[in-house]
């Protein structure tokens, strides 16, 4: 174990090109250091959480005035609505899986990173509110009014409609996978609220008593506390892909009259990937530069993960392949209209430039090497990433959800585009502002550093010396 | 006499161990001793005892009622609204797999929660002996014995190097 004397408080270790790589905070401090910056109201937070709230107040302005002109009759107008929900949706639903991921890998450089990623679980109760307008929205299964060659029966996942579909079943994926997500936030939470409690007042004394005052840290707790973490984690992989698969069929899909694409859902996945994992980046870097974490938010996290998001962008543009050569190369009628209408006619700009920042900027980012070492470059690499998914979330949802006539056999014409109006945008901006919101509370309400894993850390790693050189050494103790 | 708990409190990892060391030799047995820390430390750092789980029966048990539901409710909707689609049988278990699916799924997670609550014997309404050093990495080592043991226990902490012994 690196003694208080050997560890560095600030600058970081490492030498030439990896100066700055590594951070070894001081166990001693942690607790008491973490939860003063979780309970301090700095300046700039205070600005950050104006702006959000301002955004949030615009897009309930743009949802009420969306609803009291157009009502929920068709999908049409909350093409845009829909959009920005699966942007949020996409985004903020894979970033507690990030956290349940690299810690089944076992690697120390994502101890920092675990809490930034399990605090978006604090959206995902939001998301489940900001999904039922889209229920309302959604055509009937049933075609209410069967006209020429159109379908009965609108196609969708719920082939013979078991009781309950669609609505409870939807509903039902997005309360189940938020209080999934939740349950890992509390769980992985507790010890860090537990040794918190000693320093908090008020309410958060309160809060912390009721959700952590059982935590005394015994190995029987600390056992089921990493088997929980793990059962968790994995039944939240295997509930978010679903939910994924669900929505981008349900809320996409079944709404373009025969677009029946089997790698549309992995794409959206791979894309809730890359984008989950770059908001995460984003969220680390201002901590880092603007929040006060220099001391536990070292280089090595974004190194480590400027890789993976290197490939999950490169895995994208492979699905995005895959999917537009068998439509552009099995040259069905059928399918020329949808092909058409979603990459090459009305929305070809869209699609552009959602190809130009989901992979052209990034890949051309990330193939660096100085800039992935750097702790701008990644972050910068998955600011674009995200511009590239809101691009194609909002191409997707609006198209999709201005087709005309959901239940024709196929689509007979390409639908002009449909851009959005005023109260469009202040719907989108809203949406990008109550993450905000949701997140900078939550980041005042718990710990946004996992304490008890960074802790951990500091027994497993120490820089020792080899002939002439110093150099991270690290222990794996399972 | 009455079990009461008494915590020792160590500045170093290695104390602790050699507190766990000094109660095995006066005859505490290892279930009435656990070990108080601020990370989880390695499996047998303190030479302590393994502590077997039972977390896993309970997802097991969720998934298979979250199945059995969909199974059942996919069937009886299917037989009672015979609706033939796409030719297929009326009866036919891809279209029963998505039900079946997010049915297993909800019902693992929900007994994998009830599972934490009830093997961490929540609520605990009763706070237990603490000390907050133990979370700028000191070691607690809490003792739940009879009274008369208290002594040895004392002893052996001390010998150890406690830098702190509290009682109830």
């Amino acid at each position: 174990m690196a003694s208080s004397a050997e560890q560095h408080h600030g600058g970081g270790h490492g030498h030439g090109q990896h100066a700055g790589m590594w951070v070894f905070p001081v166990r001693e401090e942690i607790t008491r250091d973490v939860a003063g910056k979780t309970f301090a109201m700095p300046s700039p937070y205070k600005l950050a959480l104006g702006i959000a709230a301002i955004l949030t107040i615009l897009g309930v302005v743009g949802f009420f005035i969306r609803a009291s002109s157009d009502g929920f009759g068709s999908p049409g107008p909350w093409g845009y609505y829909a959009g920005i929900f699966s942007f949020v949706f996409m985004v903020t639903g894979a970033a507690p899986l990030v956290a349940a991921a690299f810690r089944f890998t076992k690697s120390h450089w994502r101890r920092p990173l675990s809490r930034v990623a399990e605090l978006f679980a604090m959206v995902g109760i939001v998301n489940i509110v900001l999904f039922i307008p889209l229920l309302l929205v959604m055509p009937p299964i049933k075609n209410p009014d069967v006209q020429g060659s159109d379908l009965e029966i609108r196609r969708t996942l719920w082939f013979e409609v078991p009781i309950g579909a669609p609505y409870t079943w939807d509903i039902l994926c997005f309360v189940g996978l938020a209080f999934c997500s939740v349950m890992i936030l509390w769980l992985s939470a507790t010890p860090d609220m537990a040794q918190a409690r000693a320093t908090a007042t008020g309410f958060r004394r309160s809060l912390y008593g009721a959700l952590a005052g059982w935590w005394f840290g015994t190995k029987r707790q600390w056992n089921h506390h990493k088997a929980g973490l793990a059962l968790l984690g994995a039944f939240y992989f295997m509930l978010l892909i679903f939910v994924q698969f669900i929505f981008i069929t349900e809320f996409a899909m079944s709404m373009v009259p025969f677009w029946k694409d089997s790698v549309l859902p992995p794409m959206y996945t791979v894309m809730s990937f890359q984008t989950g994992l770059s908001l995460i980046l984003i969220v680390m870097f201002i901590m880092r530069r603007w929040g006060g974490y220099e001391n536990y938010i070292g280089k090595a996290p974004f190194w480590s993960a400027s890789k993976i998001l290197l490939g999950l962008t490169l895995l994208w543009t492979y699905h995005l392949f895959a999917f537009f050569i068998t439509y552009w190369y099995g040259r069905l009628e059928v399918e020329q209209n949808i092909l058409k209408y979603l990459f090459t006619q009305p929305y070809l700009v869209v699609f552009l430039g959602n190809m130009l920042f989901s992979f052209f900027i990034p890949f051309a980012l990330l193939i660096w090497n100085p800039l992935r070492r750097s702790d701008w470059g990644p972050p910068l690499a998955g600011l674009v990433a995200l511009v590239g998914s809101l691009l194609f979330n909002l191409r997707t949802f609006a198209a999709a959800f201005n087709t005309g006539n959901h239940f024709e056999f196929a689509l007979s014409h390409v639908p002009a585009a449909v851009w959005p109006d005023i109260w469009d945008i202040c719907i989108i901006l809203g949406g990008l502002g109550i993450v905000a919101l949701v997140y900078l509370l939550s980041a005042k309400l718990l710990p946004p550093m996992s304490i008890w894993e960074v802790k951990e850390g500091t027994l497993y790693q120490k820089m020792d010396k080899l002939m002439k050189g110093e150099y991270l050494v690290l222990a794996k103790p399972e | 006499m009455a079990r009461r708990p008494i915590l020792g409190v160590f500045d170093s990892a290695n104390s602790a161990a050699d507190a766990g060391d000094g109660l095995r030799r006066a005859g505490i047995p290892e279930t009435d001793v656990d070990f108080l820390t601020d990370t989880p430390y390695p499996e047998g750092a303190f030479g302590e005892r393994e502590e077997p789980h039972r977390l896993y029966i309970f997802p097991f048990i969720g998934a298979l009622l979250g199945l059995t539901s969909g199974i059942l409710l996919t069937s009886m909707t299917q037989v009672a609204y015979p609706m033939v689609t796409g030719g297929k049988p009326i009866l036919s278990i891809p279209p029963m797999a998505v039900v079946c699916y997010e049915g297993t799924m909800l019902g693992a997670i929900l007994f994998t929660v009830l599972g934490i609550i009830f093997e961490s014997r929540l609520p605990k309404l009763k706070a237990g002996l603490y000390d907050t050093r133990i979370t700028e990495g000191y070691i607690g080592v809490l003792v739940n014995t009879e009274e008369t043991q208290h002594g040895d226990v004392e002893a052996a902490f001390g010998q150890a190097g406690a830098v702190d012994i509290k009682r109830e």
